[in-house]
């Protein structure tokens, strides 16, 4: 570290570097810190968690009991030891609250006035923060699995809605029409993303074994279906069909610069793509441990050198490194499955929700206080601030 | 590739290393081999050719080799790389779709062509490892190719199918295969459904390596113990574990 300190100081080595140098060691060293907690609201399993982009300071959750609740992540208290709060929630008792479970949950991308919810009583609400009711119900003919607005929009404001239904839905949240219709797909849609790096690049994965890439400006199909040979029809086991996995897929994610795209499938593979070509980098990351029968919610780092990815498996969270395959290692302490995990950008924290109704806060523990240093911590206030560690 | 400066990945060496973790306690008597083609030879010597009577040449499954070599998709390239090479053949050997079989490209020709003396196939197959297996590395291969690009006739096809060169896949479409191969899978899937039995049912189920290679196998297993712990390692049907005693191997509930 102080190499890399030197070297930006003189000027050999872009600040970026020295950046990422550190980004990589906090993740690298994340693990379950007694200190902090979040607060155990959800009475039942959680499915969904979203951070917010614009400062990352409030999250989101929503549970199998159709409960939502925000959290405060910040800490202004000046100790170590620190529950993240909820701020507000949206319970049973609410009258618009969802009759089924929330499946997926995501903020409105520009400012924390607004939210969406979809849930299994094949509603998707967008709800007002400040009133905490609905501003908009859209009302679907199956259960909603997934949805998800454009994080880089500006040009529109659609939501693309996957469902039981194989037509994904795109709902415009300016006029509340719901007229464009995306074909293509066989069965259940089970995930829908749309690209961090161009805004009108959509993916979905459906329960059909196939991932399309769709353009949702052209007015005929989509752009690419995904094959997870590369076209070397010889190795699949029969000719005509090209499928991204060879069971249900079930998780999407976009890598931060939206160059590369993960897919999770339940034939317990995990492949990394091409965003541009579809092609498949075959990078082998091994089991990779997947029963869900809904979508999978798993995360990207950012800003590290290599990128990880948080894949849930069983209960616990396994790490990977992102173009390696290689399991970095496997992050315990859930009593029951994991169903979510979401990483915190800024802070290099990772939030993780499962059935056992816990979000758990893997936080990075770099250096651990020894007893005398915090004593004497107490006794001075001063320039040694919380970390008790006077060198 | 020289590089003016590290990679931010070297500061950190992402699999944790504590000193001396490969010298645990009891297991760990070989050292890690860097070259794949080296583990390949290693691994081709526990294939057992007295069982077969030295009719199949000796095939390894791509999935163990993963079993000895931590990086998975460097296995993968250099496999690439070698069946690139025309070096090795990788067969889609049928009972799984992920499980690839690996053979020495001259240990095939050497076998197919002693398989075939005196029958009247012989020319048709011999044109078919001289034409097709430098050119192309596929595993399977349609009608249209065989036809067009290859220049076979029907009944060559047919000739090549009875020879257990090729197996039959799709209507129209063939698997690259072994001939004889049969015996190979069915003692095989026995076999490693044995060696599973033994982990599953022992206390807890799990089971030091060490203590499971000197077990007396039943008469299901047929090839050597190790070549199965091999497989199941690398299938990730067990966990193998870094122990103070040596590796321990978990049955992985599925």
């Amino acid at each position: 570290m102080l190499g890399f300190l030197t070297a930006r100081q003189s000027g050999l080595d872009d600040p970026l570097r020295m950046r990422r140098a550190e980004s990589t060691r906090r993740v690298l060293s994340l693990t379950l810190d007694p200190d902090r907690d979040v607060d155990r609201i959800h009475g039942n399993g959680i499915n969904t968690i979203d951070i917010e982009a614009v400062e990352g300071r409030y999250m989101l959750s929503g549970g199998a009991d159709g409960v939502i609740v925000i959290y405060d992540l910040e800490n202004y208290s000046g100790k170590l030891q620190y529950t993240c709060k909820a701020v507000c929630t949206v319970g049973r008792s609410s009258r618009h609250v969802h009759k089924f479970s929330v499946e997926t949950v995501q903020w409105y991308p520009f400012d924390t006035g607004m939210f969406v919810s979809s849930s299994f009583d094949k509603t998707m609400k967008v709800w007002d923060t400040e009133t905490l009711k609905p501003a908009e119900v859209f009302q679907f003919e199956g259960n909603v699995y997934s949805h998800h607005l454009s994080p880089i929009a500006r040009k529109h404001s659609l939501v693309a809605v996957g469902t039981n239904n194989p037509k994904i839905q795109l709902c415009d949240l300016k006029s509340g029409s719901r007229i464009h219709v995306l074909q293509g797909h066989r069965a259940e849609v089970l995930s829908v993303r749309w690209s961090p790096r161009y805004e009108h690049i959509l993916a979905t994965a459906s329960a059909d074994s196939k991932v399309n890439v769709w353009d949702v400006r052209r007015a005929s199909g989509s752009l690419f279906t995904l094959d997870q040979h590369n076209g070397e029809k010889s190795k699949a086991s029969a000719e005509a069909v090209n499928t991204a996995h060879n069971g249900r897929v079930n998780g999407l994610c976009f890598t931060s610069d939206g160059l590369y795209l993960l897919t999770t499938g339940t034939d317990d593979r995990m492949r990394l793509w091409n965003s541009a070509s579809g092609e498949n980098t075959l990078v082998n990351y091994g089991k990779v441990c997947n029963e869900s029968r809904k979508k999978l919610q798993f995360a990207v780092s950012r800003g590290c050198s290599p990128d990880f990815v948080f894949v849930p498996c069983g209960s616990s969270v396994a790490v990977y490194a992102l173009h390696t395959g290689e399991l970095v290692t496997m992050l315990r302490g859930h009593y029951n499955n994991v169903d979510c995990c979401e990483f915190h950008q800024d802070h290099q924290e990772l939030y993780s929700g499962g059935k056992d109704s816990n979000i758990l806060a893997w936080v990075p523990v770099l250096r651990t206080a020894d007893v005398e240093d915090e004593l004497g911590c107490e006794a001075s206030v001063g320039p040694h601030g919380h970390t008790g560690h006077p060198s | 590739m020289n590089r003016k400066r590290a990679l931010i990945s070297d500061t950190f060496n992402l699999k944790k290393r504590r000193k001396g973790s490969e010298k645990f306690g009891a297991g760990n008597d070989k050292d890690e081999p860097k070259d794949i083609k080296s583990t390949l030879e290693y691994l081709m010597t526990l294939f057992p050719r007295k069982l077969f009577n030295d009719t199949l040449p000796q095939v390894v499954l791509k999935h163990q080799l993963y079993s000895i070599h931590n990086d998975k998709t460097l296995v993968d390239k250099e496999v690439n790389k070698l069946r690139e090479c025309g070096e090795l053949l990788m067969f889609q050997l049928g009972f799984d779709s992920e499980a690839f079989g690996l053979v020495f490209t001259s240990d095939y020709k050497t076998k197919v062509l002693a398989g075939e003396e005196g029958k009247g196939t012989r020319t048709t197959v011999e044109k078919f490892l001289e034409k097709v297996l430098p050119s192309c590395t596929d595993l399977s291969f349609s009608k249209d190719k065989m036809l067009k690009v290859f220049l076979f006739t029907d009944s060559e096809i047919t000739q090549l199918v009875k020879s257990g060169v090729l197996t039959v896949r799709e209507a129209g479409s063939w698997w690259l295969s072994i001939p004889n191969s049969g015996k190979f899978t069915k003692y095989f899937i026995q076999g490693r459904k044995a060696v599973l039995g033994m982990v599953r049912k022992s206390k807890y189920g799990e089971v030091l390596q060490a203590d499971l290679e000197e077990r007396r196998t039943t008469s299901q297993v047929k090839f050597p113990l190790r070549y199965h712990v091999h497989d199941i390692v690398g299938a990730e049907l067990v966990e193998s574990i870094p122990t103070t005693s040596g590796t321990l191997l978990r049955f992985v509930d599925s």
